[in-house]
């Protein structure tokens, strides 16, 4: 998990986009499947996002994150099967059946969640975090103090991941058998290491506060920033590109 | 229990190698210190002789066993480790608790581990309440060490376990770890701090760009100015006033030598007529001489 939601330099059109522009339209993007149930406009839509990571060159971090998206998309598909029976009969359960709508529905979940899950998760590998939080501040006039609350939030995930893993490997090295047993053993061993986790994870936020605080944290207003975040035609190319296919989505779902 | 490096080498990212090449024996109750600079591969060896991390290719072998066939749960019975870092290892909420943790993961949970976990309790002067989470980090280190020498390992990898502790912590820990060695503990330990490393260490490894540029008695490879230079080490004061005395005053820095050759000799005196031994044995011997020191000296100057 080590890089997980780390910035990876680059010179790609989504490195160059305005951060802005990738934020509001990783959002947009999602909105769009969630917008409609059409299988083949999601499926467009997954390949979309595909050619996005490929092109710069995040295929291998996306296709990481796409099997953790679909371990959980799995669980919600298998509820979507068992509970919600719909379609034709295929198999009579005590409580219900598993139709042929579940099946689609099960599918639908698993492919409009990992649509979904790329484009936001992309926003993070190829923007700065700090100019992810100066444009907003600067563009959307979002106040500084919640703006690096999220940047800060986002910014701590990999330390915290890092930190579990020293965790982790330090409590392997006195014997704890994290290295054998099944999934739910290694869940039941990892609970009691979730309070030196927490203690750290306290000391280091507290840390961080006292140190912007002694730095004018206050004192920051819009105007601090330096660096400007002007909108070139290829950003509105890209934000035109996301409302369009956010109207396709609505006329899909209404329409049919 | 001997451990014995390979040609090992090893990396996190295939595109990094860290270690490159590695070959070392560290053998029985030795004390053994690793100097480098950061990066020179240094904590990377420490884990791969507990198995944290395995080699890409060579052999670490713990007691004649390739790491590679072994658990890391498993050679945690063999191989104690001290993290630079002691809130990576403390996770109970007393300190009780903390040192019976390792027993309880090594299903050895019994009245022998109660007894034991009393009588470090009592050695380092712990309160068994406390929480260690609200201990200072001299003391938490103390205790992260404590936890980490409970379980009676034969033999023990500290990695910086002198990291930002005061002079009377710093002592302290190292009073502990020489007591630990003098009773046939094999202490292998990462040290930037030369004073430290020349104080307590029988030899040393010196580590460069993933590599073993020198290993042998303390005092040698200390004196050794090219190998220092190669590792962007500084060696320690002692080594220098006897060198610059041997320069000026040949039998100045021989007596100097030889007056703590003495005084190792008197400890170990002492020990063997105190009933110890093992401590008698791990007093080292320092050469008077090094052929091509006094060079070397020269070539570097005196500061």
């Amino acid at each position: 998990m080590k890089g997980f939601l780390e910035y990876v330099p680059g010179d790609s059109l989504l490195h160059r986009l305005n951060p802005v522009v990738k934020l509001i339209g990783a959002i947009l993007f999602a909105v769009a499947c969630f917008c409609t149930s059409n299988l083949v406009f999601l499926a467009c839509m997954l390949a979309l996002a595909l050619a996005m990571s490929a092109s710069c060159g995040m295929l291998r971090a996306t296709t990481g994150l796409m099997k953790a998206v679909f371990v959980f998309s799995l669980l919600l598909a298998i509820i979507q099967i068992l509970f919600t029976p719909s379609g034709n009969v295929l198999v009579q359960l005590p409580w219900g059946y598993i139709g042929t709508g579940s099946l689609l529905a099960a599918l639908t979940t698993v492919i409009r969640l990992e649509a979904a899950a790329i484009p936001l998760f992309l926003t993070f590998y190829v923007t700065k975090i700090s100019d992810m939080t100066n444009a907003a501040v600067k563009v959307l006039h979002v106040p500084y103090k919640y703006a690096f609350t999220f940047s800060s939030t986002v910014h701590f995930i990999p330390v915290f991941l890092n930190d579990m893993s020293n965790i982790m490997e330090a409590q392997t090295a006195r014997g704890v058998e994290f290295d054998q047993g099944s999934i739910l053993k290694k869940i039941g061993l990892m609970v009691p290491l979730c309070v030196p986790l927490l203690v750290s994870s306290v000391r280091k936020t507290n840390s961080a506060a006292i140190a912007a605080e002694v730095r004018g944290f206050n004192l920051r207003t819009r105007e601090s920033g330096y660096k400007q975040y002007p909108f070139a035609a290829r950003d509105f190319l890209a934000l035109g590109l996301v409302v369009a296919l956010l109207v396709c989505a609505i006329c899909l779902s209404v329409l049919l | 229990m001997t451990i014995e490096f390979r040609d090992v080498h090893a990396s996190y990212d295939e595109n990094i190698p860290i270690l490159k090449g590695v070959s070392f024996t560290v053998n029985d109750g030795e004390f053994v210190a690793f100097v480098g600079t950061n990066g020179a591969g240094k904590s990377t060896t420490m884990r791969l002789m507990n198995g944290l991390l395995k080699p890409e290719s060579g052999e670490v072998l713990v007691d004649g066993v390739p790491t590679t066939q072994l658990k890391t749960s498993e050679l945690a019975r063999r191989v104690g480790f001290l993290f630079q870092n002691p809130d990576s290892q403390i996770c109970c909420n007393s300190v009780r608790e903390e040192l019976l943790f390792g027993f309880r993961a090594l299903g050895a949970l019994d009245e022998e581990a109660e007894r034991r976990v009393d009588d470090i309790i009592a050695e380092f002067n712990f309160n068994p309440n406390d929480d260690p989470f609200l201990l200072n980090r001299g003391t938490r280190q103390l205790l992260a060490l404590a936890s980490t020498i409970v379980v009676a390992p034969p033999v023990i990898v500290l990695d910086e376990p002198t990291t930002g502790l005061d002079f009377r912590e710093c002592v302290k820990v190292m009073d502990i770890i020489r007591h630990l060695h003098e009773q046939g503990t094999t202490v292998i330990m990462v040290c930037h701090d030369m004073e430290v490393v020349a104080d307590f260490a029988e030899r040393v490894i010196v580590m460069s760009d993933g590599r073993a540029v020198d290993q042998g008695p303390t005092f040698e490879v200390l004196r050794n100015r090219h190998t220092l230079r190669q590792a962007s080490l500084v060696p320690p004061q002692i080594v220098d006033i006897s060198l610059g005395l041997s320069l000026m005053r040949p039998d100045l820095g021989s007596s100097l030598v030889a007056c703590a050759n003495t005084l190792n000799e008197m400890e170990a005196a002492v020990a063997a007529a105190a009933g110890r031994p093992e401590a008698a044995r791990s007093k080292p011997t320092y050469a008077t001489t090094a052929p091509g020191a006094e060079d070397a000296f020269e070539e570097g100057g005196v500061r």
